[in-house]
């Protein structure tokens, strides 16, 4: 194992670092300004705490907004608690919001990372394949199909999905998470299945990043190689799956999982797919294909190494700007699905004025957006060499951004 | 007043009239620069589709109040309280009299539709001129006096980066029932605070960087001339770009938070659809298809032309930008 710290360049150690600081910054003010913005709405939460107060019950579930306080003390209690994991109670609920968030959360990722992932995936893909085609009525028809999936209504491209696959062919339950008949003499929770499902993606996933890793010398061979490794992986994966007493209950989730995430999938991959054909069309034109060309290599290695790897960099760019949109996407279709996760109590919690879990929900959706822009900029930093090269990193990636 | 700054001396020599005049000019060369710039959109397909789409949009709004006043009987085709009663049982399918059939109520679906699109335009306009013109004022300023302020205000659009406005519409708008002036003010001010600024602000220090501000500032131009005669006119076709996308969001978290919460202050297709949620959900649509397809299709084609002339005005524009 060689020295990692010699491989990895000063300036992106020091990038990182101020990307981190700035990263936290940003999450303090974000605290700021969402505590004002949620303090500052008109509710009626003062009035039910006086109903409670006059009723003789605790007044302590209200000091969100019913309190004497003023806003800066309530604002630094709720920072402090923040951080220790305590973020107040439900009003509306009566429960811990961090226990609503910690049954909800799971749920939410399950379907909204995979669904984002496949998208992207699906974009680039398509994109790829319609740019090198260089058809005019196939760009046509493409560009009107990813506009149509990207800006149709949520609800309503559920509705044609739960009609066509879950009611009139039946492939696919159309609503809920699980088949309560077939969990009631498990003694099991939801969450623990999708806890250990997550488990299993991410040392499959791992496995496959450090066996491509360990193949990258072999360059003639290395794609088959790696398809093999990747097919022994996932069956590895699924084996104590099969044989294990978690097993039918997973498959219930994903049975269940289908339909919410094929629509997902269908909302999120057009914008990915029309700006990767534009850029791609731009990159096509650069001095290096014709090379590439020239060397004789094979028509397929020439667009994915030489062409859609110099395209991919805005796509990451946009993608990022439009990924709220699809997480209110993803929201709403948890709501039109019965599907009990974090967007479905978002909603509710706005409609039954309960400012706690709004503050909780909020603030999980601020940290995951932060997180993503972390990632994408240290992806950003491993595919653009430019980046790692020059000093002042900080300038190129936030032209980038 | 320091020396070679033209403006105050041509309002001097010339009088009000002069200064007037000046100013016309300078306006309709602007206005004529950009039409010949917005003419190269039609070489594009998608643009071409989406314009038209548009526009069929825009006459159905206008025609709405004038087919009222003339052709439509009141009491039939309001869309808030119109109810026909020559016929039996409502909801009714479309026939010749009401072209997309009636409502429970017995209203008109074309005429709610119709009434509706105002409220879109309303939203998506105001959001995209409220979105840009404080991301402008943001980004410019941020780009071009730089130190304190720059990292005062790229920091606080870092934090609202957090807050896209998609996120906070669906909760702001659901505590507070919103008309569509305001929806659309706050989808501004939160787009153009947070990635937009980041955007706008990028883009205008690599202007500032050029040559030709250089020269402006050696010829003695005032800070705020530079920005209003260099900076801006070039940041108009990244701002064309995404103001495109941004009436495309707002238009589309409008429709969905009139779909999810009940609302009186507007109108608009997301409402339509709530109206008869429940047999939407479920896929139970009996007699009322004809209620929930028209808005549905009107909002997917209303935020797609939008997007699609986004994205020509991007691939117009963009290799600009990025040759640059």
């Amino acid at each position: 194992m060689p020295n990692l710290s010699s491989r990895i360049p000063q300036g992106t150690l020091r990038f990182i670092g101020s990307r981190l600081f700035r990263s936290l910054i940003s999450l303090l003010l974000f605290q700021v300004i969402l505590f004002s913005l949620i303090q500052a709405l008109p509710t009626n939460i003062v009035e039910l705490g006086d109903v409670v107060a006059a009723h003789g019950e605790g007044l302590e579930d209200f000091q969100m907004s019913g309190s004497a306080e003023p806003a800066w003390q309530q604002f630094i209690t709720w920072v402090k608690d923040f951080y220790q994991g305590d973020l107040g109670k439900s009003t509306s609920l009566g429960m811990p919001v961090v226990d609503i968030l910690k049954e909800r959360l799971p749920r939410t990722l399950l379907l909204l990372l995979p669904g984002t992932f496949a998208g992207f995936l699906l974009g680039i893909w398509l994109g790829k394949r319609v740019a090198w085609q260089k058809r005019g009525w196939l760009e046509l028809a493409a560009t009107l199909g990813g506009t149509a999936f990207y800006t149709s209504f949520p609800p309503w491209l559920a509705f044609v999905m739960v009609n066509a696959f879950g009611l009139s062919l039946g492939w696919f339950p159309p609503e809920k998470i699980i088949d309560p008949m077939k969990w009631f003499r498990h003694d099991v929770t939801i969450n623990e299945v999708i806890l250990k499902l997550f488990l299993t993606l991410g040392a499959a996933g791992l496995t496959y990043l450090l066996f491509t890793w360990m193949t990258r010398k072999y360059f003639w061979f290395r794609s088959w190689l790696r398809a093999v490794g990747g097919v022994v992986i996932i069956i590895l994966a699924i084996i104590p799956w099969i044989t294990s007493y978690y097993g039918p209950l997973a498959a219930d989730i994903l049975y269940h999982l289908a339909l919410p995430l094929i629509t997902l999938t269908l909302l999120s991959f057009g914008e990915t797919m029309l700006v990767m054909r534009a850029t791609m069309v731009e990159a096509m034109e650069a001095d290096h294909v014709p090379t590439a060309r020239a060397k004789g290599l094979h028509d397929s290695q020439v667009r994915d190494r030489h062409v859609a790897r110099m395209a991919i960099l805005p796509v990451l760019a946009r993608f990022i700007l439009h990924l709220p949109l699809v997480f209110i996407g993803s929201f709403i279709l948890e709501r039109v699905f019965y599907w009990d996760g974090m967007g479905e109590i978002l909603i509710q919690a706005a409609i039954d004025n309960d400012l706690p879990v709004l503050l909780g929900v909020l603030s999980v959706v601020g940290v995951g957006i932060l997180l993503a822009y972390i990632i994408f900029d240290l992806l950003n930093l491993w595919f653009d060499p430019r980046q790692r090269i020059i000093e002042g990193a900080e300038v190129l990636i936030q032209g980038e951004i | 007043m320091r020396e070679g700054s033209i403006g105050p001396r041509y309002r001097y020599e010339l009088g009000w009239r002069g200064f007037f005049l000046i100013h016309l000019h300078r306006i309709q060369r602007s206005l004529r620069r950009l039409i010949g710039q917005s003419r190269l959109i039609l070489e594009k397909p998608i643009g071409v589709i989406g314009l038209v789409i548009i526009a069929f949009f825009a006459l159905m709004g206008l025609i709405q109040p004038l087919l009222m006043s003339t052709v439509w009987d009141k009491a039939t085709y309001d869309p808030f309280l119109g109810f026909d009663v020559a016929i039996e049982s409502h909801p009714s399918l479309p026939s010749r009299t009401h072209l997309l059939g009636t409502d429970y109520k017995g209203r008109d679906v074309l005429s709610q539709l119709a009434f509706a699109t105002r409220t879109s335009f309303v939203v998506g306009v105001v959001a995209a001129l409220i979105g840009s013109i404080v991301a402008t004022f943001v980004g410019v300023v941020s780009a071009y006096y730089e130190g304190a302020v720059d990292t005062v205000l790229m920091t606080l659009a870092g934090a609202f980066l957090l807050l896209p406005p998609p996120v906070v519409l669906l909760t702001v708008g659901l505590i507070i029932d919103m008309n569509g002036l305001q929806v659309g003010l706050l989808y501004g001010i939160f787009a153009g605070l947070g990635s937009l600024a980041i955007m706008v602000k990028s883009h205008a220090l690599s202007i500032k960087s050029k040559q030709y501000i250089q020269a402006g500032r050696i010829a003695g131009g005032r800070n705020w001339r530079i920005i209003r005669v260099h900076i801006l006119p070039n940041l108009l076709p990244l701002l064309a770009v995404n103001m495109m996308f941004i009436v495309t969001g707002s238009v589309m978290i409008e429709a969905l938070m009139s779909y999810v919460a009940d609302t009186l202050t507007r109108f608009s297709w997301g409402r339509m659809i709530w109206l008869i949620q429940d047999q939407f959900r479920g896929g139970i649509v009996g007699l009322q298809w004809h209620v929930i397809i028209p808005p549905a299709l009107a909002i997917m084609l209303f935020c797609g032309a939008f997007y699609m002339v986004g994205h020509a005005l991007d691939e117009l524009v963009n290799p600009r930008l990025r040759s640059e």
